[in-house]
């Protein structure tokens, strides 16, 4: 897997400088993260094949990845806003040459907060949005649109509640990236636009579907829903990964400093009073593959409801993966 | 006889007085016996007594005047010497009066001898009865003036009691034996106390001692072989009753009629019960029991009588009732009188009958008893330590427990044998010669009062002493006794004389009242009551000497007994109780045994049986032991009596009279039931129907257990079934409408009507359990289980499933469940901290519960938070689409402005107008818009046709056959005659040039009339002609679809098959004839295949 290594180093670097890390990022740490970012696709895609062909289906279907993360509903919220976008995006594209490269227009707009999709920042003309905005509703089987016969169209002046609180989150996240991008310039905010478009799947599908063993595990010829279904989740997993190994080095540099205090008192106190002439971020060592490891081991907790029923016998039982 | 002599001294001494008295008595006692006396011995009362002598009628009168002069010469006699003065007076009249009460008054004051007196008479006369009468009624009379009697002359009044008694008796009172007597009451009752205390030490150590049940065998065994006994005596006596009736009236020396029951000794039975006696002798025959068994029946029935009561022998009763008492007591001491109760028979001891000559034993002792054997208390008191020597004699060694048993018993003689008055019985006829004799002795020296006595007395004194001075002897003593106390026996009392005294007139009137003190009173008791048995037999006194042991020397007898008692009396208590209830133990103990034969429980015998007076004892029992622990035991029973009378136990009201038992509760078993309460009896109302008892007595399982508890969350997740059911209805019609608009032709039976039944939880119906908790009935539970998880699946959306995942997710939730509940149960019975904390708190226990099951608070909260309410207002604006939807599939035009008939819409001038929307004149129901209620749903009244059907795409020839129910609009105009159909009688009646075409047709129409093309169903229409712009008609004219499609599939058919085929196509009218209710209610989806076994919540509910 040493060639696995290299694929995706840049794409995740870059992930993890939107996600916060800012300094240079071993290959090392790169590596871990691409690895953990491919077992888990390799679980998702496993388990998505498991669900369809309990249905009697070969290949996988949109629902069937989304039914693997259902329970976070955060993510389920923006993955749907994501894929109605996308069908935005396709329907523009296929009406008119306007839309053209989501990606390269995407960048700009970022401002718009509001009717923007902050995930991939690839945001349509405004125009186009309008009248397309509510179409792209994805549904899912467990809806409760899904309960009736008949499906209706939605009406315009629904809102949906739950929408609404699932955009809190990810205005929450919004919101940090416009806290960070408050203080750069335009060559740093070009810079920051780039790497929020680092995709794994984006216009290296091939590589992709490689890298994540279609043919193997499950179909060799996905859906491109999947395939951006994917990309979206594996953009989401890397940044789940840097926060939580942001968090893990802070804990742990707050230990050092407690601990190390007495050591480093004499010859750095200084350091800790913030000051105009402070070294820039960049030199504050970068997240290593200890602080992702501790950081997937976190996220890898069970979380209560896996012990359901776990008094009930079933011999030498591995835990399954959890799916982040 | 001594009667000769002494009438003939009252004859010679009192002449003048007799015959003064004489003639009074008889004239004022204006009886039949009188009468009888009068004509029969009215002269001879004058002095035949040659008549007299053959005659017995004369004889008895004879003697019963004889009686009356002695009684009379006495009270003269007795009134002489200390009265001198008024025995002048006497002579007046009114001591004349005064004298016949006083006569009276001597046959009624001492009652009994009265009574005996009369019975001599009878004895010898058949028709006494009356003469009884007489003689009741006189001491009644008497008794009634016998106050005043005495009010007027006290020392008269005293005066019949000597006439009764011999003077020897008056002679013999003297200061000491003035307190003998008493103290000879005091023993006796001080040993009854002692028993009595003996019996209440047991009844209060059941409080402190269980005892078991272990001696009862014995008990048992031992009280069977005195029943044993008790029968066999019986029998031999009930064997010669008979002979031994007849021989004692015989001995009574009348020739009585036999079995005439009037004339066996009742003693004064016969006064009170004489009619009854008369009766049972007038029917003698048909009466089926011995004359013994008579008396002692009737002898029973007196009050105050016993059974040994006899006329002709004085002092019998008194003590062949002591003597029996005494030998039941000894006979009820099993444990020791058990050897002696039956003769030594000669098997177990061959040698036996060598060594003792004189066999004795109780039994023979209760026979001997039983025929009258007995003359004296010594004759009694000889037999009982005859046994005891016997044995003692036979037994030689010393270590032999009989001997123990026989000391023992020895012992308990002493202690009893002072309870027996010192009485001889003697013969009626004696006594009063006796009397006589005294009186006469009385008269012949007045002054002279201490001899008589002493001569009397001396007769008696000789054979006490001998019987004393040959105590060895004492077998022989007995005959020699009985013969001793019949032939000296000239006195009733064998008083002992010993002097003269002043106070004997207070002595004799107590003597008169009772014969029974008299007797005590001249006995020489135990001077020490106290100690009975060791002064007895060290006293000095003839009583004591009797009783001596004829073996062994006083002094060392008692000293045997008291080691032998000590050796025994490990236990006293334990053996007090054993004692004191061994009858009442054995009889249990027998009652049981009888349930068993063999070893194995006989089917046979009836069953024990509770008893009333034992219930309510043990009720009241467990009601003090309630109430008060600490009391003693005798206010116990005080208080218990008291309650017992004031509470009318419900189980005891107006039973048998309460038996007391000296055995604790816990032996009778079968009484140890408490009481039932108001509501589990037996109760019947004045018709005689059973009263139910009322539901409420019965522990019914509380209702609605089985229904979901009301509460938010219920109630909300129950709303948005409802809301989820209201809105599958609008989808319904959506699909209906989505359909009609796809579909060529919609048939009214086509749409699945949608119409669900309410949610209804049914609760289980009413049960009868036996404790609190839950119902531990798997099937219904898990029902309910069922009903629940179903009620969750429609929740989450599912309108129906397969019974397997319904079973799946019970089981599911079941072990879920399950899980929670025992560690709920594990944290509950953590080891608490201290006596009062637990260790966990309520609130702890769930949530540490909940958290080992996987879940915490948090996750039912945003199961409720997002899965209830938040599906509740999605399901709310679903629903809200759904119907705008419909709205707008729905003609929009049919709005509200519409008005009721429709007319409405054509204020507007709009395109209905236009476009001919006359459906609603035309009056139809399309599609059963009113049947699936979508009219009703959405204010559509009015609505007849939708407005893709304006497209010509159904077609009117619905209009002839369907009667829907016609709408009331403004304008009404008559509908226009439909064309008559073209038949083979019409055809000539057109015109020319279409007859052959119509001709033609009804041909291939086999005559039958032709049908409009607009009446045709629609797949045999003609199409309509279309007419191109040009006008002209360039393609030939195309067959109905129908026909097109028959034509190209059975081209090569015949003729005949495809006409046939035509005609059996089910054309328009006979479908449309199907019908048209939604009756099946069959759900098409249920249909399908696969589908068959679905369930749904709807069908669950009702489990």
């Amino acid at each position: 897997m040493t060639e696995n290594k290299a694929r995706y180093r840049t794409e995740i670097q870059q992930m993890m400088f939107v996600s916060g890390e800012t300094g240079d990022v071993s290959p090392e740490t790169t590596s871990i993260i691409e690895n953990i970012v491919q077992q888990q696709v390799m679980e998702m895609l496993k388990r998505a094949t498991e669900l369809a062909s309990r249905r009697g289906v070969r290949t996988i279907s949109t629902d069937d990845l989304i039914f693997l993360i259902r329970n976070d509903k955060a993510k389920v919220s923006r993955l749907r806003t994501f894929l109605s976008w996308k069908d935005v995006r396709k329907s523009a594209k296929d009406s008119d040459e306007k839309g053209g490269g989501g990606g390269d227009a995407g960048g700009v707009d970022d401002f718009d907060l509001t009717a923007n999709d902050p995930t991939l920042g690839n945001g349509p003309a405004v125009g186009t949005r309008t009248n397309k905005n509510k179409k792209a509703k994805v549904g899912l089987p467990w809806d409760v649109a899904s309960f009736y016969s008949e499906q209706v169209p939605e009406r315009d002046d629904e809102e949906d509640e739950e929408e609404e609180e699932m955009n809190a989150a990810t205005l929450q996240r919004l919101k940090q990236a416009d806290e960070r991008t408050k203080g750069m310039n335009a060559e740093e905010y070009l810079h920051f636009s780039e790497c929020r478009q680092a995709s794994f799947t984006f216009r290296k599908g091939k590589r992709f579907r490689e890298w994540a063993g279609f043919g193997v595990v499950t179909d060799s010829k996905p859906n491109d829903d999947i395939v951006d279904i994917l990309g979206f989740l594996t953009y989401e997993i890397v940044t789940l990964l840097t926060e939580e190994a942001l968090k893990v080095k802070a804990d742990e540099d707050a230990l050092k400093r407690e601990s190390g205090r007495d050591e480093e008192k004499r010859g750095s106190k200084r350091r800790h009073e913030p000051g105009l002439f402070d070294p820039p971020e960049e030199t504050r060592s970068p997240v290593g593959p200890k602080h992702i490891q501790e950081a997937f081991r976190r996220l890898q907790r069970p979380d209560l409801k896996s012990r359901y029923m776990h008094h009930v016998p079933k011999g030498n039982w591995q835990r399954p993966l959890k799916l982040i | 006889m001594s009667s000769t002599p002494s009438r003939s001294l009252v004859n010679g001494y009192h002449r003048g007085s007799n015959g003064l008295i004489a003639s009074a008595p008889r004239g004022a006692s204006m009886t039949r016996e009188s009468a009888i006396g009068s004509s029969l011995g009215g002269t001879g009362s004058g002095g035949d007594d040659e008549d007299r002598e053959e005659d017995p009628i004369h004889l008895a009168l004879k003697q019963r005047w004889e009686t009356t002069q002695a009684n009379i010469a006495a009270l003269f006699s007795d009134v002489r010497p200390t009265l001198q003065s008024q025995k002048v007076p006497g002579t007046t009249p009114e001591t004349i009066t005064d004298t016949r009460a006083e006569t009276n008054a001597k046959t009624s004051a001492p009652f009994k001898k009265a009574a005996r007196t009369i019975d001599d008479d009878y004895g010898d006369d058949d028709d006494d009865d009356e003469e009884d009468e007489t003689d009741k009624e006189s001491p009644l009379k008497s008794k009634g003036k016998q106050p005043h009697v005495n009010g007027i002359s006290p020392l008269t009044g005293r005066s019949p009691a000597p006439i009764t008694k011999p003077p020897a008796i008056r002679t013999s009172t003297t200061m000491s034996q003035d307190n003998a007597k008493p103290s000879a009451e005091d023993a006796r009752r001080q040993l009854e106390m002692e028993k009595k205390a003996n019996a209440d030490a047991a009844k209060r150590s059941f409080q402190t001692m269980f005892y078991t049940l272990e001696n009862d065998r014995d008990a048992m065994l031992e009280q069977q072989k005195l029943d044993e006994l008790d029968r066999e005596v019986e029998n031999e006596i009930s064997g010669d009753a008979e002979g031994n009736q007849s021989n004692q009236q015989n001995a009574s020396g009348t020739g009585g009629t036999q079995g005439s029951l009037g004339s066996a000794d009742l003693g004064a039975s016969s006064l009170t019960l004489k009619h009854l006696i008369a009766r049972i002798d007038a029917k003698r025959d048909m009466v089926q029991a011995s004359d013994n068994q008579l008396r002692t029946l009737i002898s029973e029935v007196r009050k105050g009588r016993s059974k040994w009561a006899s006329e002709e022998k004085v002092g019998q009763e008194e003590l062949y009732e002591a003597a029996e008492k005494v030998l039941m007591e000894l006979k009820a001491m099993t444990e020791y009188a058990q050897p002696f109760l039956q003769r030594v028979a000669k098997r177990d001891a061959p040698d036996y009958y060598q060594i003792i000559k004189q066999p004795m034993d109780i039994g023979t002792m209760i026979k001997k008893l039983k025929q009258l054997s007995y003359k004296s208390k010594k004759d009694f008191v000889d037999d009982l330590n005859l046994i005891w020597s016997n044995c003692l004699k036979y037994n030689t060694l010393p270590e032999l427990p009989i001997r123990k048993k026989a000391l023992y018993m020895r012992k308990e003689t002493d202690k009893l044998t002072p309870l027996i008055p010192e009485i001889v019985v003697r013969d009626r006829a004696e006594v009063e010669a006796d009397e006589r004799r005294q009186q006469s002795l009385d008269a012949d020296d007045d002054s002279d009062d201490d001899d008589a006595p002493i001569m009397a007395s001396r007769g008696h004194k000789a054979p006490k002493k001998g019987s004393k001075g040959a105590p060895s002897s004492a077998r022989q003593a007995l005959p020699t006794n009985v013969e001793d106390a019949s032939t000296p026996a000239s006195e009733v009392k064998p008083a002992l004389p010993l002097s003269t005294s002043a106070l004997r007139n207070e002595f004799l009137r107590a003597d008169s009242e009772t014969n029974e003190t008299a007797s005590a009173g001249l006995s020489t008791p135990p001077p020490g009551s106290g100690t009975p048995l060791v002064n007895g037999v060290s006293s000095v006194s003839i009583a004591g000497g009797q009783t001596d042991p004829m073996d062994v020397d006083g002094t060392g007898q008692s000293t045997m007994i008291a080691t032998a008692e000590d050796a025994d009396e490990d236990d006293a208590e334990f053996k007090t109780w054993k004692q004191v209830t061994k009858k009442d133990r054995a009889t249990i103990a027998a009652d049981r045994n009888r349930l068993f034969r063999g070893n194995q429980l006989n089917p046979d015998e009836p069953a024990l049986l509770r008893d009333k007076a034992m219930m309510r004892r043990w009720i009241r029992l467990q009601k003090v032991d309630l109430t008060d622990k600490s009391a003693s035991t005798d206010d116990v029973k005080d208080g218990a009596e008291g309650t017992e009378v004031a509470t009318g136990e419900t189980l005891a009201e107006g039973i048998e009279e309460q038996h007391d038992s000296t055995l604790p509760d816990y032996y009778h078993t079968m009484s140890a039931i408490p009481a039932l309460d108001d509501c589990w009896k037996w109760a019947t109302d004045s018709e005689g129907f059973v009263v139910p008892q009322s539901d409420k007595w019965m522990r019914m399982y509380p209702k609605n257990q089985y229904k979901s508890a009301e509460g938010v969350l219920t109630k909300r997740i129950e709303s948005n079934m409802r809301q989820m059911q209201d809105t599958r209805k609008i989808c319904s019609k959506i699909g209906i409408v989505k359909q009609m608009q796809i579909q060529g032709q919609t048939y009214s039976n086509q749409f699945q009507k949608y119409d669900p039944e309410p949610f209804l939880e049914k609760d289980i119906g009413p049960v009868v359990v036996s404790e609190d908790g839950p119902l531990m009935t798997p099937w219904v539970n898990r029902a309910a289980m069922q009903r629940a998880v179903g009620k969750i699946f429609y929740h989450a959306g599912f309108e129906d499933f397969q019974p397997s995942a319904l079973d799946t997710v019970t089981d599911i939730a079941n072990e879920y469940f399950t899980k929670l509940v025992q560690g709920l149960k594990a944290f509950q019975e953590q080891p608490k901290i201290d006596a009062q904390t637990s260790r966990f708190t309520y609130e702890e226990q769930v949530l540490h519960s909940l958290d080992e099951n996987g879940t915490d608070i948090e996750a039912l909260e945003s199961y409720v938070k997002d899965d209830v309410e938040r599906l509740s207002t999605k399901l709310t604006v679903m629903h809200e689409r759904m119907k705008s939807h419909l709205g707008d599939l729905l003609r929009p035009a049919l709005g509200d402005h519409v008005g009721a008939d429709g007319a409405g819409a054509f204020n507007d001038g709009s395109d209905q107008f236009v476009g001919g929307d006359f459906a609603e004149e035309m009056g139809e129901d399309f599609f059963g818009f009113r049947e699936l209620g979508l009219a009703d749903e959405l204010g559509l009244e009015a609505l007849s046709v939708p407005f893709h059907l304006l497209q010509n795409r159904m077609h009117n020839a619905y209009q002839a056959q369907h009667q829907g129910p016609v709408s009331d609009n403004g304008i009404v105009f008559p509908q226009p005659a439909p064309y008559d159909p073209i038949t083979i009688e019409m055809l000539p009646r057109q015109i020319g040039i279409i007859q052959d075409f119509f001709r033609a047709k009804l041909r291939t129409n086999h005559e039958n009339p032709l049908v409009e093309d607009e009446d045709l169903p629609q797949k045999q229409r003609f199409p309509k002609p279309r007419l191109p712009p040009t006008g002209k008609i360039s393609s030939p004219r195309k067959r109905p679809i129908r026909e097109q499609q028959q034509l190209a599939k059975k081209k090569r058919k015949l003729e005949e098959s495809e006409e046939k085929s035509k005609l059996s196509k089910p054309i328009g009218p006979l479908r449309l004839e199907m019908p048209d209710r939604m009756q099946s209610g069959v759900d098409p989806e249920k249909d399908g295949e696969g589908n068959a076994s679905m369930m749904s919540p709807e069908s669950i509910t009702g489990h």
